[in-house]
């Protein structure tokens, strides 16, 4: 039995359907009418404690439908979640205490006040005992740099800075599973890694069970070493960050340069974008067009100035995941 | 039990920090508010100098009347703000963020947000309008009545906190429902100012029984000034405002608690 255990959970939605013009919203009022969109279908995963796994998917696709069941906000319509024996949404109270929540989004501090007093106040309302209280904002501080700010209205606070005391102040009762909910929307490359590196080091020292939604591959990339793609309510991938790639590893993508303005003609099996006039990328997979044979082809045909071959990026390939059909997991 | 009230004693300490950031802000908002209502009496007060009585109530009566109106209010504000804006926490999603806490849900919305300046205008008013008129209106304001009075302001802050609890569900199944908490309550509660006795039978029957405003302040304060018109109703109705309160408050916490799963199993 897995820390996290979530087998078959399934979620429908109702949508009110509404009609426009006078006679359509008279309709709304007395007859309404409801469509069901599927947000989650037959999910299954289980996660160990310690693990750091990412969710991904475009928007809509049931991410953050998952993590709202996960969390205890949302009963699944069928299907069982239980964690180290809790039931989440049953035993809401319980569970609770024992997770953090980060939403991106949406914080949890009081927007007028100094962050320290959003702390105090959580210290209440979760009973922190002093001592653990003091011991993880010591803690928090120094990890998330916060001395700075931590006397300042949370309204004055940069997104960045704002995002590090949201992520602290989930963590202030030292939960067992913290669930980031596009925890780097909107900071800047800086702010990124500093959160990033704090969840990682989080994980390593405290063996903190995190679960992500993002949309930026960059935070699964450099945090988690699991990944789970989620798209139209189902799950398409569970498995390692570098079993995507496998999956795709034999395509390549290669970036040449010419020397005046080209215009590329196709070349079979190869797909080709132009960047501008004098760039192009080559993207093709390396079992059907041999290398040797495209690049003396290019050499041949155009004036080269510089050529440069690499593995396509993560964002791309899950983007074409996203618009294939399921592929195994 | 002290780890409640500790946390009690902390919200309260952060919600009125919040509100109080600005001093002069908020003395002045406040001041809105007790000016908006107060200019309502002015107009009654200046009926009332041309015709002498309303219905054989005269103007200190009147404004005892008021005064409990507005100092019930003005309690009721500070525990129930929360379901006031219930509609805005369930969309824009803060409401989850209650259930991702280890606490009662109920108990988080209440002590979560006291509006303060509401609560300084209409308690303040409430208060000037008391001092103003329990003197004059002829009240025995010996230990007995004393107590009455305290039990059945109690009971009018429950009536009037129960009415928002439900109509703070009903945001649960339809999202949005300001017009018709504008309908129901605020537009009753202008009768309420008035001795119910001047009005047509239906406005009396909707103030006595379907939203009991009689019972928020005039019933009791029949009970204290005894006029001729509390002859048309039973005498029972002057002692029971205490137990109409508490009544409503199960009725809609028993609604309150059956909607919360509804909540949970549909999403929003």
């Amino acid at each position: 039995m897995s820390f996290i255990e979530v087998s078959n959970i399934s979620k429908t939605y109702k949508i009110s359907k509404r009609k426009s013009g006078v006679p359509g919203m008279l309709a709304n009022l007395f007859v309404p009418k409801y469509e069901n969109k599927e947000a989650v279908k037959n999910v299954s995963f289980s996660i160990e404690k310690g693990e750091m796994v990412g969710f991904v998917g475009p928007n809509g696709a049931g991410k953050s439908t998952t993590i709202k069941m996960l969390s205890g906000i949302l009963y699944p319509d069928t299907g069982e979640i239980n964690v180290s024996g809790l039931i989440p949404y049953k035993q809401r109270k319980e569970y609770v205490s024992r997770i953090g929540v980060v939403f991106g989004q949406k914080s949890q501090l009081q927007w007028d006040l100094p962050v320290i007093d959003s702390f105090e106040l959580l210290k209440a309302i979760y009973s922190i005992p002093d001592d653990v209280y003091k011991k993880n904002l010591d803690r928090y501080m120094e990890m998330l740099d916060m001395d700075k700010f931590i006397k300042q209205p949370v309204r004055q606070l940069s997104l960045g800075q704002r995002m590090r005391a949201d992520i602290a102040a989930a963590l202030l009762h030292s939960p067992e599973i913290v669930f980031f909910d596009e925890p780097t929307i909107g900071v800047d490359v800086v702010g990124k890694d500093a959160i990033r590196n704090f969840i990682k080091d989080l994980n390593a020292e405290d063996g903190v069970t995190m679960i992500f939604t993002t949309h930026d591959m960059q935070d699964i990339e450099k945090t988690c070493n699991r990944l789970v793609i989620i798209s139209e309510g189902s799950k398409i991938y569970d498995g390692t960050l570098d079993g995507v790639r496998k999956l795709h590893g034999s395509s390549r993508q290669l970036d040449v340069y010419f020397m005046n303005d080209s215009e590329v003609a196709e070349i079979p099996d190869v797909e080709i974008v132009e960047v501008d006039k004098r760039h192009s990328q080559f993207i093709f997979d390396g079992k059907k067009v041999h290398i040797n044979d495209l690049m003396s082809h290019l050499l041949g045909t155009y004036n080269v100035k510089d050529i440069n071959i690499s593995e396509p990026d993560i964002e791309s390939i899950i983007r074409k995941i996203y618009s294939r059909e399921k592929v195994a997991g | 039990m002290r780890d409640t009230i500790h946390l009690v004693a902390v919200y309260s300490k952060t919600t009125m920090r919040a509100w109080f950031q600005y001093r002069v802000d908020a003395f002045l908002k406040s001041l809105a508010v007790f000016l908006r209502e107060a200019t309502g009496i002015i107009v009654v007060f200046f009926t009332l100098l041309k015709f002498d009585t309303l219905g054989g109530w005269n103007i200190y009566e009147m404004l005892f009347l008021f005064s409990i109106l507005f100092l019930t209010y003005g309690i009721m504000i500070i525990f129930f703000t929360g379901l006031r804006d219930f509609g805005k926490t369930v969309r824009d999603g803060s409401f989850d963020r209650f259930l991702l806490r280890p606490r009662g849900l109920l108990f988080q919305i209440i002590f979560v947000n006291s509006d303060w300046f509401a609560a300084l205008g209409h308690g303040g008013l409430g208060i000037a309008l008391f001092l103003i008129s329990a003197g004059k209106a002829g009240i025995n304001w010996n230990v007995q009545n004393a107590l009455y009075y305290v039990f059945t302001i109690a009971g009018g802050v429950l009536i009037q906190g129960a009415i928002f609890l439900f109509i703070a569900v009903l945001n649960i199944y339809l999202l949005q429902t300001d017009s018709l908490k504008e309908m129901l309550y605020w537009n009753m509660r202008k009768f309420a100012g008035y001795p119910i006795s001047i009005f047509h039978k239906i406005i009396q029957t909707l103030m006595i029984y379907v939203m009991p405003f009689a019972f928020v302040n005039y019933f009791p304060a029949q009970y204290l000034l005894r006029k001729d018109d509390m002859n048309s109703y039973p005498e029972i109705f002057m002692y029971i405002t205490p137990i109409v309160g508490i009544v409503m408050y199960l009725v809609a916490y028993a609604f309150w608690r059956f909607s919360i799963r509804y909540y949970k199993s549909s999403g929003n």
